[in-house]
């Protein structure tokens, strides 16, 4: 397959992959094979920021110890490092030249069998997530297809992550709505049960479980439940009450 | 479309309206709480629009309970779409027209657009709530039924029943008085109706 059939391809499997529940790191994985296949490069990784703001390697064609203690390198300086903090490509013909900008990563990187690095931001609108790195043993630039085509792999691929959390965020969001929803409602039927045990209205049923909790330093919700699975008898919560059956 | 109405739902079942256009949609809605079916409800279960063109029509044997009340309310046709963010779903729209007839693919594509933003935007509103509670603005703007699960509460004591099965109860007395389910309880928590 020529290297062009094989990105149209590769593009397409991406957004594919964009159904509802994908597994980002095996996208990204995909991409970084992708891109050692058609691109003119040994190896290629990807790099995120973690929510703690440091760049981690999240995935890489190799697994070659050496070549991801190069990518790990590059938390702290490199090309991923320069890429993500401009939003920019950092594009290096030559490593042996870049010693003094870069003292661990280059020799490091040299030393795996790589003469020229490259990185291309993952960015979105303002928002830079990452950065898609590029390795070559030979020295030299990468062709400006390679360019393009590099920056539209990591251009789907960053669509990919910031849908994704998304589609965590409302997750939780919808996680959260429901267990409110659920202890609301047993609140709801725990003063239906009191009220009608001690013939209170709703309101003073609510007033009352809520005396409780808080003269136990409990939670509402926890009071609530107690009444209805009858562990706490009338006589305790209702002040005056005589009853001292279960609820 | 005549109407337009937004329903949470949770767990498989409606828990309460956003907001309803209008008279008729309110009932829509209040009909698929106490009914527990209706094109909001299948179309949240199901995942997918739900289409019926011809309520009335001689096919729309789908939804026993909730048709003939939502025909005598002079819905014709009615569709459902999920409310939903990616994979995750917190409710249904449910739209209807005074007139027989499908929905065409404008349309169609309208309602999913406006389904999505309506599924964002409660979600905006559960993102200012405190720890463990519904967010005000949402609690504020809906109508969650409460009143039938303190009724619940109260059935299941009158009954020595759980609250399950007491909602059951109060479900199957607003059907057999073909009236709202928040009715029949609000008679319960106000004392006018004992179930013994």
């Amino acid at each position: 397959m020529s290297d062009q059939s094989l990105l149209v391809l590769t593009l397409v499997e991406l957004a594919d992959s964009l159904v509802d529940d994908f597994d980002v790191v095996e996208l990204l994985s995909l991409l970084a094979d992708r891109c050692v296949a058609m691109l003119d490069v040994s190896a290629a990784g990807v790099m995120l920021v973690s929510p703690e703001g440091e760049l981690r390697v999240v995935a890489s064609s190799s697994e070659d110890m050496r070549v991801l203690e190069v990518f790990e390198l590059q938390a702290d300086e490199g090309p991923c490092l320069d890429s993500f903090r401009t939003g920019a490509a950092v594009l290096i013909e030559d490593l042996w030249r870049e010693n003094e900008r870069w003292p661990q990563f280059a020799p490091a990187a040299v030393t795996a069998g790589f003469r020229s690095v490259h990185a291309i931001p993952m960015r979105l609108r303002g928002s830079v997530v990452g950065a898609l790195n590029l390795f070559a043993h030979e020295r030299g630039p990468l062709s400006e297809s390679d360019v393009v085509a590099g920056q539209a792999l990591a251009d789907v691929a960053t669509i990919a992550i910031l849908q994704q959390r998304v589609a965590s965020e409302s997750r939780l969001l919808i996680d959260q709505l429901n267990t409110a929803l659920t202890t609301r409602i047993v609140i709801e039927q725990a003063k239906g049960v009191l009220g009608e045990r001690a013939g209170l209205s709703m309101e003073s049923a609510f007033e009352t479980m809520r005396g409780y909790a808080r003269d136990h330093n409990m939670r509402l919700a926890e009071v609530a439940r107690r009444v209805l699975d009858k562990s706490l008898a009338l006589g305790d919560v209702v002040p005056g009450s005589s009853d001292r059956h279960p609820l | 479309m005549t109407g337009a109405g937004i329903m949470l739902m949770s767990g498989g079942v409606a828990q309460g309206s956003v907001c309803s256009s209008n008279a008729v949609s309110a009932l829509l809605e209040d009909l698929q709480f106490t009914l527990g079916e209706g094109p909001g409800v299948d179309a949240f279960t199901g995942d997918h629009p739900v289409a019926e063109a011809d309520l009335a029509g001689p096919q729309a044997s789908r939804w026993v309970a909730f048709t003939p009340p939502a025909v005598a309310a002079g819905a014709r046709a009615v569709f459902g779409f999920p409310l939903r963010v990616g994979a995750v779903r917190v409710g249904a729209l449910h739209l209807y027209r005074d007139q027989p007839g499908a929905i065409d693919d404008d349309q169609h594509a309208n309602a999913l657009v406006l389904a999505g933003v309506a599924a964002r935007a409660v979600l905006t509103m559960q993102a200012e709530a405190a720890p463990g509670l519904i967010g005000p603005e949402l609690e504020a703007g809906s109508d969650f039924h409460f009143v039938v699960h303190e009724a619940s509460g109260m059935v299941s004591v009158q009954l020595d029943i759980g609250v399950g099965e007491a909602l059951a109860r109060l479900r199957a007395r607003a059907f057999a008085e073909d009236r709202p389910l928040s009715a029949v309880a609000l008679d319960v928590v106000e004392r006018r109706v004992r179930f013994t």
